[in-house]
């Protein structure tokens, strides 16, 4: 039995508990500890059906996707066997992962993380060898059959329920009602019809609430035995990855530290030394020949008004303030606004990424637009950033001449080298002649 | 005085050159990287050149790697390095190669017009500038047991005064003692050191360099 201190803590712990636990939630709080403890076993179990549901429904939108990706995956064994097919392979196998990291992804927002394999490999044979693989392929047959049969019925099961508890209300509106009306399997002709359809409704619920959370289990059991990546390779390889990006992270780090460095001591620095000097030229010039002073005293003005404007762009670079005033989809639009070729930036990005992210994408959009500006000889150019899941995805287009390549110590290469500090990705589609398509894929880390 | 600068800083550059040709320097060449410059060397064969530590296309030590080779060109040619901080390795490199027609400047000093013209004549007359904030760095990373310690604070700032290249007159005037109490010292810190009453000019320089040459090995 509880005491009314742990009772009270409960009642004020969790207030977004009530909201989801469903019928329990608006009854009056019955007094008495076996009550409460009765009331709370309702709403536990409440919420844990409607957990239940919304996995199931889930694991249905992946089932339907891993069906898709079954039947893929069947067309291009058969194209293999007259020998077409082998081109797609890798490509498949590339599919078959982002399907499975939809699934790793539901999996882990509700249990234990899922952490995957690497990426698949990119040569043929390699795919066919790779154990990974081949475990993804087998939770896709698995997960497109089992798994979408469970939603199936972990979706129609609510949905019964509802529609034979309802019946009363309006089972006399079916103009069909002389015929006799079957929600069920036997026909309505009377209250004690009426009655029963509502016991099998009572039915349903019972059986959802018993057996909802088992079958949500069931479903996301071949994801979470088959897509973690296995204990051995894997993890090595992935730890090697995520080794190599921590290290790419701290040499960005220390680059960007370098470039601020610069700027402010070449920049900033040597205008400020310009207004000492020209200010030291102006106090002589004063004795001398006060005209030729005022000249001077301009210059130096000139100089301290640069020193400022550079001062800013410096502190730009760090972290836009622009980013914290109107948001990611704020800031881009403004520098869409700015490039010197028409620009139209489209930005969806619900919520807020992680602040290194941010200043990352703003970082890579204004590179990329002042390359367009410069180099491209565009007529227009377009941006878009849209969320898909945990990842930011951004793409930069213009319809120039092309030829852009970040392998020359251009910009690109130290956005190149910003984005997969992030442990992004970043590919650049610019043949001579154009369009350029500049595409990066970053971890929002939020 | 014909003077060649090298500065890749566009409104330093000329803002530079403006003061000097103001107080009726000739400045006979501005230059913007260590190619034009040791190009402007070999053609106007300059007395001063004022060179700026960081250049393209590295912006590292462009400055000190052209002044050395321009003075290897051109043998009497003095040099007034200005940098837009103190760094210590390019102070001792510089002077590794002997202290004379040598200085050494943190950039914003150009600003105090008195005392720049005062260092750019020193080491065009063959003397050295060393910039105080050098000087003062290098005087608090000095070693409890070198030799130095065994200074007192006033001939210590003494050395320091030295090392900027002041002659005695002025560290009198500096330090607000007569030139007698300033030679005093100076010969003790002659003593202390172990230099022996040869030539005067070398054993201030070596005094100097034993100084930066011990903070150095830190």
């Amino acid at each position: 039995m509880r005491t009314d201190a742990g009772t009270g803590a409960d009642a004020g712990s969790d207030p977004g508990a009530d909201a989801r636990s469903g019928p329990g939630a608006g009854a009056p709080r019955p007094s008495g500890g076996l009550r409460h403890a009765l009331g709370r076993d309702v709403r536990t179990r409440g919420r844990m059906c409607l957990d239940a549901l919304e996995h199931l429904v889930g694991g249905l939108g992946t089932a339907i996707l891993a069906l898709v990706g079954l039947l893929w995956v069947a067309a291009v064994a058969l194209t293999c066997l007259v020998g077409v097919g082998l081109l797609l392979v890798p490509l498949t196998a590339r599919g078959v992962h982002a399907v499975a990291d939809r699934e790793r992804a539901r999996l882990s927002r509700w249990g234990p993380d899922v952490i995957g394999p690497a990426r698949p490999p990119s040569g043929t044979r390699a795919v066919l060898t790779d154990p990974a693989v081949r475990r993804q392929v087998g939770w896709l047959a698995a997960h497109s059959t089992l798994g979408l049969a469970i939603g199936l019925v972990g979706v129609t099961l609510p949905f019964s329920a509802v529609r034979d508890v309802t019946f009363p209300l309006y089972w006399r509106l079916i103009p069909s009602g002389d015929a006799g009306y079957a929600p069920e399997f036997w026909a309505v002709h009377d209250w004690w019809g009426v009655l029963s359809v509502v016991l099998t409704g009572l039915g349903w619920i019972a059986v959802f609430v018993g057996f909802g959370p088992g079958l949500a289990r069931l479903q996301a059991w071949p994801g979470r035995r088959l897509l973690a990546a296995s204990h051995d390779t894997d993890l090595t390889l992935r730890v090697a990855e995520l080794t190599a990006t921590r290290a790419a992270a701290l040499d960005a780090h220390a680059v960007e530290l370098r470039r601020i460095e610069r700027s402010l001591h070449d920049g900033t620095q040597n205008r400020l030394v310009a207004v000492s000097v020209l200010l030291g030229a102006a106090r002589r010039a004063v004795a001398r020949d006060p005209a030729a002073a005022d000249a001077v005293l301009e210059r130096a003005q000139d100089a301290a008004e640069q020193a400022l404007a550079e001062l800013r762009t410096v502190v730009r670079g760090i972290l836009p303030p622009v980013l914290a005033d109107r948001g990611l989809a704020g800031a881009l639009t403004g520098l869409a606004a700015n490039c010197g070729v028409p620009c139209r930036a489209e930005v969806d990005v619900p919520g807020r990424c992680a602040a290194s992210v941010e200043a990352t994408t703003y970082f890579v959009v204004a590179e990329a637009l002042t390359n367009v500006s410069r180099h491209s000889g565009a007529r227009q150019a377009a941006v878009t950033v849209r969320r898909e899941g945990g990842r930011l995805l951004l793409r930069v287009e213009d319809d120039g001449h092309g030829g852009a390549d970040d392998t020359r110590g251009s910009g690109l290469s130290g956005v190149r080298r910003r984005v997969e500090a992030h442990d992004g990705r970043l590919t650049l589609t610019s043949p001579p002649g154009g369009p350029t398509t500049l595409q990066v894929e970053l971890p929002c880390g939020s | 005085m014909r003077i060649v600068i090298a500065e890749d800083d566009l409104l330093l550059r000329e803002g530079v050159a403006l003061l000097l040709r103001a107080e009726g320097l000739d400045v006979v060449a501005t230059t913007d990287g260590p190619d034009t410059f040791l190009a402007a060397v070999d053609e106007h064969r300059p007395d001063v050149a004022i060179v700026d530590v960081r250049m393209p296309p590295t912006h590292t030590d462009e400055g000190i790697v052209a002044a050395v080779e321009a003075r290897r060109r051109l043998p009497g040619l003095s040099v007034l390095v200005l940098s837009a901080y103190v760094e210590q390795a390019f102070a001792t490199d510089l002077l590794s190669e002997g202290a004379k027609r040598l200085g050494y400047l943190l950039k914003e000093r150009v600003g105090r017009v008195e005392q720049f013209l005062d260092a750019l004549h020193r080491v065009a007359d063959g003397g050295t500038a060393i910039d105080p904030e050098v000087v003062a760095q290098l005087l608090t990373r000095t070693r409890a047991d070198s030799a130095l310690e065994r200074l007192s604070p006033r001939e210590r700032e003494v050395l320091a005064l030295m090392a900027e290249g002041l002659g005695n007159s002025t560290i009198a005037e500096r330090l607000v003692v007569t030139d007698g109490a300033v030679h005093k010292h100076i010969r003790r810190i002659f003593a202390k050191l172990d230099l022996s009453p040869t030539d005067r000019v070398d054993r201030r320089v070596t005094a100097v360099l034993r100084y930066l040459d011990d903070t150095r090995r830190d």
